[in-house]
């Protein structure tokens, strides 16, 4: 039976992937690690019988606090074969350092987490979690895109994009090791009951705002992160190793999207679209923290996920749409397909 | 072989003499040797007739001997696709893929006529309210009305907003006449091959409008559009929440899979450039729809419109212009530049849509054949033989 460790599992995807495993009989042990204490909906695995979850606090970006974790002796007794990569989402809390030693903090612990698993025997199974806006994107409102599509290698990429193909590239550069089976997951845009979403970067951070490219509105594909717990679940049971697109059969324009998850989205004039960040601080407001012009944001794109369905046995189980909340509101939920 | 001329013995097994190609040299291929296929192609293209020669009902007659007579497309039955293969790659994997569901519409006859709704359905006549009724069916019933697009954007509520603006176009304005419906199969995937003028895409628009309006049950034509349209700020939501699609391999093969009808013109952009001087004559062809239909198992259908090539006659072309300024074409018509904006407004010709009969070529090819360019050529040169014909025929 598999023995997890999962990062990030203190946040919203990875408490997801917890909360399944935790349910799932064919997993044995979950080891989670976060860089906050551990979430209050955590307390009922905690104090599971058995301590099927463990949860430590580790900050992933860090040599040493990952070299102690991968040679503790908890670490070492819970003899962990599968390692679950959640990529931090967004660009993190204000008082973290965005970047560690000129390296985005996001591609730093994915080097050093590649690292520690290369060097880990017991470690067989790296399943990370990469995002799909990874890909360049040729003009037009909706690509059609397969894992054999062009990455975005543009140096002019925005910081948040290019940290998403740093670390895409990390685990690209292992799908063929033969020790270590490494499965790279890219999804588009993750949305979870409730109206929250991860993973796309125009609408990562708070609520308010956001401005987009006049005259474009880029569809947006989408996957629940149930979906996405059930690809990991998938990658877990069959030991694959390769890139797999996860998608679900969902597509809707950012602007859509926008107003779903309580983010309004003004469209302002190319030209000016980068000024805008400038102009909102020197008016007092806080601006968005993740890029507001990019070829991401003006062209779309969606997923060709045949190849998850043939190697992984993946299809997408959740449909996203708005449903009336027991105030009158309406609201994001996902739902299993009939 | 029904409905195109029987190629050689010994397609690709003999090396090839490029220099003797009738349809350009394939640069990868040893020179040595004389190659029966080169050769055929050759004679085929010394027999072709003059111009005048096609208008010959005579010729006409001898044309058409050897073909079996017109069917109603309606009753043959599509072979559906026996292997969905998008890439190269894919079919390397060797891993079998899922049949996605066809995206199908319902007969007139299954729709209910409804109450209009808001100012752009009141000015649509009832039955055409229908058939945007039926067109709606192409995406999931089950989705929220909010949700209510496809995977290339294509949203019914736009279609249905933007309808009565071409819809009036298509009576009143260009006065569309049209003629064999029957010969595009009321399902499955279909490729519809046309003939490209006149600026502005009028062209594609009549053509979907018509299908629209012939078609039971209804089917939209998903127009292949060129990269460029992608990157136009406004243009590029409408064409997606219409329905059309950027040309790439990826979205062409998708489209096929899901048994719908995508149209494209083979001639590119070099169709919409053509001056006076070139008008009725196609221009060179691309070969990517025919490797497409291959794989897909798709017909082509060819299908000539009359009349574009008048709507806005190019009188010259400024290319170091256009170049300059990053557009495909740097017109001057008889309007334009001396009306301004105003002078890219077509005039009101009279179109024509005249559908060919539809060449099976999967039927005797398999999807194996797309990967072989020279067959792919020659295929593509049958195509444009045919909607030279029937371009010749009716304008």
């Amino acid at each position: 039976m598999p023995r997890v460790l999962i990062t990030h599992a203190d946040e919203p995807i990875g408490r997801r992937i917890v909360k399944t495993l935790f349910h799932d009989s064919a997993v044995d042990t979950i080891f989670a690690v976060g860089d906050a204490p551990p979430p209050r909906s955590f307390d009922r695995f905690l104090s599971s019988e058995g301590r099927k979850v463990i949860y430590l606090q580790v900050d992933m970006a860090k040599h040493r606090p990952i070299s102690d974790l991968f040679h503790s002796a908890r670490f070492r007794s819970a003899r962990i074969d599968t390692v679950i990569y959640v990529p931090r989402h967004g660009s993190g809390a204000k008082d973290n350092p965005s970047l560690v030693g000129g390296i985005a903090e996001r591609t730093e612990e994915s080097r050093l987490l590649l690292q520690f698993c290369r060097e880990t025997l017991s470690v067989r199974d790296l399943i990370a979690i990469g995002s799909a806006f990874v890909y360049r994107m040729p003009p037009g409102n909706a690509n059609r895109l397969n894992e054999d599509s062009e990455l975005d290698l543009d140096p002019h990429a925005p910081a948040e994009i290019r940290s998403w193909i740093d670390c895409d590239m990390l685990f690209h550069a292992e799908v063929h090791n033969d020790r270590l089976d490494v499965a790279l997951l890219r999804v588009p845009t993750v949305v979870a009951d409730g109206g929250y979403v991860y993973m796309n970067p125009a609408l990562v951070g708070r609520l308010g705002p956001r401005f987009r490219a006049l005259g474009f509105d880029p569809i947006c594909a989408l996957v629940s992160d149930k979906d996405v717990t059930l690809a990991v679940q998938a990658a877990i049971r069959t030991s694959a190793s390769g890139i797999f697109n996860i998608s679900g059969d969902q597509s809707v324009p950012l602007s859509v999207l926008a107003s779903w998850t309580g983010r309004s989205s003004i469209p302002i004039p190319g030209p000016l679209l980068r000024w805008m960040s400038p102009a909102t601080r020197a008016l007092g407001f806080e601006p968005h923290e993740g890029p507001v012009d990019c070829a991401q944001l003006r062209y779309g794109y969606t997923l060709d996920t045949s190849r998850a369905e043939a190697e992984l046995g993946f299809r997408a189980r959740y449909r996203i749409g708005l449903a009336r909340a027991g105030d009158g509101v309406l609201q994001v939920e996902t739902t299993p397909t009939p | 072989m029904k409905n195109f001329e029987k190629p050689p013995e010994g397609l690709d097994k003999t090396p090839s003499n490029p220099t003797r190609s009738a349809l350009g040299r394939d640069p990868f291929e040893e020179a040595v040797g004389d190659e029966p296929f080169i050769e055929r192609l050759d004679e085929l293209e010394t027999r072709l007739p003059s111009r005048r020669a096609y208008r010959d009902p005579e010729w006409d007659a001898a044309e058409f001997r050897q073909d079996e007579p017109v069917r109603d497309a309606r009753r043959q039955s599509v072979p559906p696709p026996q292997r969905i293969e998008r890439s190269r790659k894919s079919r390397q994997n060797g891993a079998p893929l899922a049949r996605r569901r066809w995206a199908t519409t319902p007969l007139l006859s299954q729709i209910e006529p409804t109450e209009a709704h808001g100012l752009a359905e009141r000015l649509i006549p009832p039955e055409e309210r229908r058939r945007l009724a039926a067109l709606s069916h192409l995406v999931d019933a089950d989705g929220q009305q909010e949700a209510r697009y496809d995977r290339f954007g294509f949203s019914p509520a736009a279609i249905k907003n933007s309808f009565p603006l071409f819809y009036a176009l298509y009576r009143f304005y260009f006065r569309v006449r049209s003629e064999g419906h029957r010969n595009v199969p009321t399902e499955g995937p279909v490729v519809l091959a046309g003939n490209h003028g006149g600026l502005l895409p009028f062209d594609g628009a009549m053509a979907i409008v018509d299908l629209v309006l012939n078609t039971d049950p209804p089917r939209l034509a998903r127009t292949i559009i060129d990269r460029w349209a992608g990157s136009l700020p406004w243009v590029n939501i409408f064409y997606a929440r219409v329905g059309q699609v950027i040309g790439t391999r990826e979205n062409f093969a998708d489209l096929l899979d899901e048994g719908q009808v995508v149209m494209v013109f083979p001639e590119g952009i070099d169709g919409i450039r053509k001056t006076i001087a070139h008008r009725h004559r196609l221009q060179p062809f691309r070969v990517g729809f025919i490797e497409h239909a291959l794989r897909a198992r798709a017909p082509i259908v060819p299908m000539a419109i009359i009349g574009s090539d008048n709507q806005m006659p190019i009188l010259y072309d400024i290319k170091p212009l256009a170049r300059s300024l990053g557009l495909p074409v740097a017109p001057i018509t008889p309007t334009f530049p001396l009306l301004g904006p105003l002078g890219l407004l077509p005039y009101p010709v009279r179109y024509k849509i005249v559908y060919g009969e539809p060449l099976r070529f999967h039927e005797r090819f398999g999807p194996e054949s797309a990967d072989d360019p020279r067959l792919v050529r020659y295929l593509a040169s049958q195509v444009r033989r045919r909607i030279q014909l029937l371009v010749d025929r009716n304008h």
